[in-house]
């Protein structure tokens, strides 16, 4: 209980709302560097994904670069961005950030693009669209659910991730949990933890509201998998985000 | 200085030299790499059991498990290392129960799900015949439960294999002591090392999950095949 | 047929693993001919305290003691803490620096190593350590530029900095402001007061990378740090001794201590000077060679340890 007393009492404490190693200051880093990343890594793996969708191309890779993007760790791409661009802090925290945040969207967009029942293509050709117009007013709606379930695990990875950036001198959430290692302070350590935790937590929570509203009705994804032999076809429609 | 594409001798990105007298020290961090990540995929398995089949027993807790496990994943293994460290210090166990964690909330869902997606007609064709509740269980329910076994493990390896790097941070790491090393010395070759070496082990593990998943599922093969 | 063989190399690879796994639990310790103690020494993960602990690891194996090494353990409020507890016995420490981590910052460390290591004993009795002799190597906290920067506000000493330290920033750990031999010494002894102090640790990756592409104008590093020259930083000259005496010194728990092991150890840091000290930096980190394998070498070429 005492530590826990310590805990409140550091959330508590006015110059942790001040400056620029203040919670304030913090969460705005963590979360700009956040939306960046995704912005940017949304209009360049949406693209992709939902054209080798839409023409069948590239299946093999598409579906298999989420899971070799799952196999690299974060901490090693994060020092050779350091490495490599000879800069600290936000220039290798986004690299690495881009680097996790593609490979789920594009597996996800393909995939969802692919599975669309090939009776709704036929019937949209029949009934005169080219392929554009297909891709637009009959693929993607039916593909939405899919592809914002890998937005939501790729913003959840990037959340996550950008804790570890503090390793590179990044500044957000993950400097009060390095700085309290470092000083052995485990109130400022948990109570970073707890930061990051309700952040992670929330970005969740928030993105799966999304996800449910502007799902259409008719294509909420099925709770159970009673009809699937192999369980992996229904973690795409339930995404395991990968913490870093 | 570093960081020169095509640089040879230490500051290049593989220094093949380093590589060809440090066998041992890549051979006992990658052997620390595999075992904790073995336990923590064993003991998650484990744990996960008495989960699953309380919510197989009590239905009303399917639900509220997998709402919980999806919200816990969702806290980084930074984070997650952060809250333990109070209480269990700058140890070995920190850094198992982190990983342990993880596998725990990925096999604890898939378990459930693949206990859930026993078709009913099965489980009732089952019952007629008169198998008892536990007979029912392990001959039927849990070797059709097998692919969402499987599918959960093989997500729970190549993550598990990620995480272990960053126990780096608390004096652990496995094939992250190699990256720690090339970022304290700016040092590109363990650093290659350790990252390349780590994806390799991730996707064998992947690999050889997929391949004894198609063991343990002889009847999927004769549905694949039809 | 596949599933045979596909099965057998699977239970292989298992058999394998686990085989593999029992190998490196089964070397046992070769408690039959040791006739001495066992010390177990730790250090930090930087080259130069590695390559310390292996000094003083090698002196001790040379004279028949078996040597637990628990390196790259961590920084000083990690293994400190585990030498108080008896979790290892000796660790490579600094003087002055030591003496301000017991006395939270008290700023009693002064530039003469045999005050300075006086009072670190009287600091660290109570806590069942010693501090044995110091080697003459130093490794100072010391403030350094980039040439460009020297050049243009022509900068050899501190003293030079007082009048443009303003429009620059500083990479320093984050506590600067605070320590008397950081923010709060530089101020009172040299007037300095820096635009920015930027939080990138003592000595770091970062903070030299950050002095090197510019995001910082000044960084403090260790004297002895081995790459500073390949990097192409100019270390300013602490004119005015603001720094204090951070002298190698080994430290070891009291219970711990016998007078062979302190006469070996002291015999190792007599042999110590800061410029070897320095040249063993830079083979590990700037050439990239083993820090063991450095340590072993110097040992060998001093003769304390056979070739």
């Amino acid at each position: 209980m005492h530590f826990l007393s310590q805990v409140a009492h550091w959330f508590t404490t006015s110059a942790h709302w001040h400056g620029t190693d203040g919670i304030p200051h913090r969460v705005l880093e963590h979360v700009e560097i956040s939306v960046l990343v995704m912005a940017v890594a949304v209009v360049v793996a949406l693209p992709i994904g939902v054209v080798m969708g839409h023409v069948g191309r590239g299946g093999l890779l598409a579906v298999n670069v989420s899971n070799i993007g799952r196999a690299v760790p974060s901490f090693a791409v994060l020092i050779v961005a350091l490495q490599v661009t000879h800069h600290i802090g936000a220039v290798p925290a986004f690299i690495a950030l881009f680097f996790l945040a593609v490979p789920p969207m594009v597996t996800n967009a393909y995939t969802g693009v692919r599975e669309v029942d090939p009776e709704l293509r036929e019937a949209s050709t029949a009934m005169g669209m080219t392929g554009a117009q297909t891709l637009l007013r009959v693929e993607l709606p039916v593909a939405l659910p899919l592809i914002m379930a890998g937005v939501r695990t790729s913003a959840v990875n990037v959340v996550a991730t950008a804790t570890l950036a503090a390793i590179v001198a990044f500044g957000g959430l993950g400097r009060y949990i390095l700085e309290g290692i470092a000083n052995r302070d485990n109130v400022e350590v948990f109570s970073g933890a707890l930061l990051v935790a309700v952040l992670s937590l929330g970005t969740e929570l928030g993105l799966a509201l999304v996800q449910r509203w502007i799902t259409p009705n008719g294509l909420k994804p099925r709770d159970s998998v009673k009809n699937e032999p192999i369980a992996g076809a229904a973690d795409a429609l339930r995404p395991a985000p990968t913490p870093p | 200085m570093s960081g020169a594409v095509l640089a040879t001798g230490p500051n290049s990105w593989v220094w093949w030299p380093w590589v060809t007298s440090h066998g041992a020290l890549i051979w006992s961090a990658t052997r620390e790499h595999i075992e904790l990540t073995l336990i923590a995929l064993a003991v998650g398995l484990l744990l996960s059991f008495p989960l699953a089949l309380a919510a197989r027993r009590w239905r009303w807790l399917f639900a509220p498990i997998l709402g919980v496990t999806g919200a816990l994943y969702t806290v980084p293994s930074l984070a997650a290392i952060g809250l333990l460290l109070p209480l269990t210090g700058l140890t070995r166990l920190t850094a198992e129960i982190m990983l342990v964690s993880y596998t725990l909330l990925i096999l604890v869902r898939n378990l459930m799900t693949g206990f859930d997606g026993v078709p009913d007609d099965i489980k009732e064709a089952a019952r007629g015949m008169g198998f008892s509740p536990t007979r029912q269980l392990l001959r039927i329910e849990l070797p059709l439960a097998v692919p969402s076994i499987i599918a959960g493990l093989r997500i729970a390896a190549v993550t598990t294999i990620g995480l272990v790097t960053i126990t780096a941070l608390i004096g652990l790491g496995g094939l992250g002591r190699l990256m720690y090393d090339g970022y304290l010395r700016n040092f590109h070759t363990p650093l290659v090392v350790g990252a390349t070496l780590s994806v390799v082990i991730a996707v064998a593990a992947d690999l050889g999950l997929v391949g004894l998943q198609r063991v343990a599922t002889p009847w999927a093969r004769a549905r694949r095949d039809a | 047929m596949r599933i045979h063989r596909m099965t057998r190399a699977m239970a292989l690879g298992l058999v394998l693993v686990v085989a593999l796994s029992a190998c490196g639990k089964s070397k046992s310790s070769s408690s039959a001919a040791a006739k001495k103690t066992t010390i177990t020494i730790g250090s930090e993960k930087f080259s130069e305290s590695v390559i310390m602990a292996e000094v003083y690891a090698g002196a001790l194996e040379a004279k028949g003691y078996t040597v637990n090494r628990k390196l790259r353990l961590g920084t000083r409020e990690v293994y400190e803490p585990a030498a108080e507890q008896g979790t290892i016995d000796v660790f490579p420490d600094y003087a002055a620096t030591l003496l301000e981590f017991v006395n939270k910052a008290a700023g009693e460390a002064t530039g003469d190593p045999a005050a300075t290591l006086a009072k670190l004993r009287t600091r660290l009795e109570p806590k069942g350590l010693t501090a044995l002799d110091a080697a003459p190597a130093l490794d100072a906290n010391a403030f350094a530029v980039t040439k460009a920067t020297a050049d243009k506000y022509h900068l050899t000493k501190m003293s030079d900095l007082a009048a443009v330290a303003g429009q620059l920033k500083l990479g320093a750990p984050a506590e600067c402001a605070q320590r008397p031999y950081c923010g709060v010494g530089l101020k009172n002894t040299y007037g300095i007061t820096f635009k920015e102090i930027v939080p990138l640790g003592f000595d770091s990756p970062e903070v030299k990378e950050a002095l090197k592409n510019g995001n910082v104008d000044v960084a403090e590093v260790g004297t002895t740090d081995g790459t500073l020259d390949s990097l192409g930083f100019v270390v300013l000259q602490d004119d005015k001794h603001l720094q204090p005496a951070d002298v190698l010194t080994p430290i070891i728990r009291t219970k711990a201590l016998t007078d062979d092991i302190k006469a070996t150890l002291n015999k190792v840091s007599a042999a110590m000077t800061t410029s070897e000290l320095a040249a063993l930096d830079k083979r590990a980190d700037v050439d990239k060679e083993d820090p063991e394998t450095v340590a072993h070498s110097w040992l060998t070429s001093k003769g304390f340890v056979k070739k």
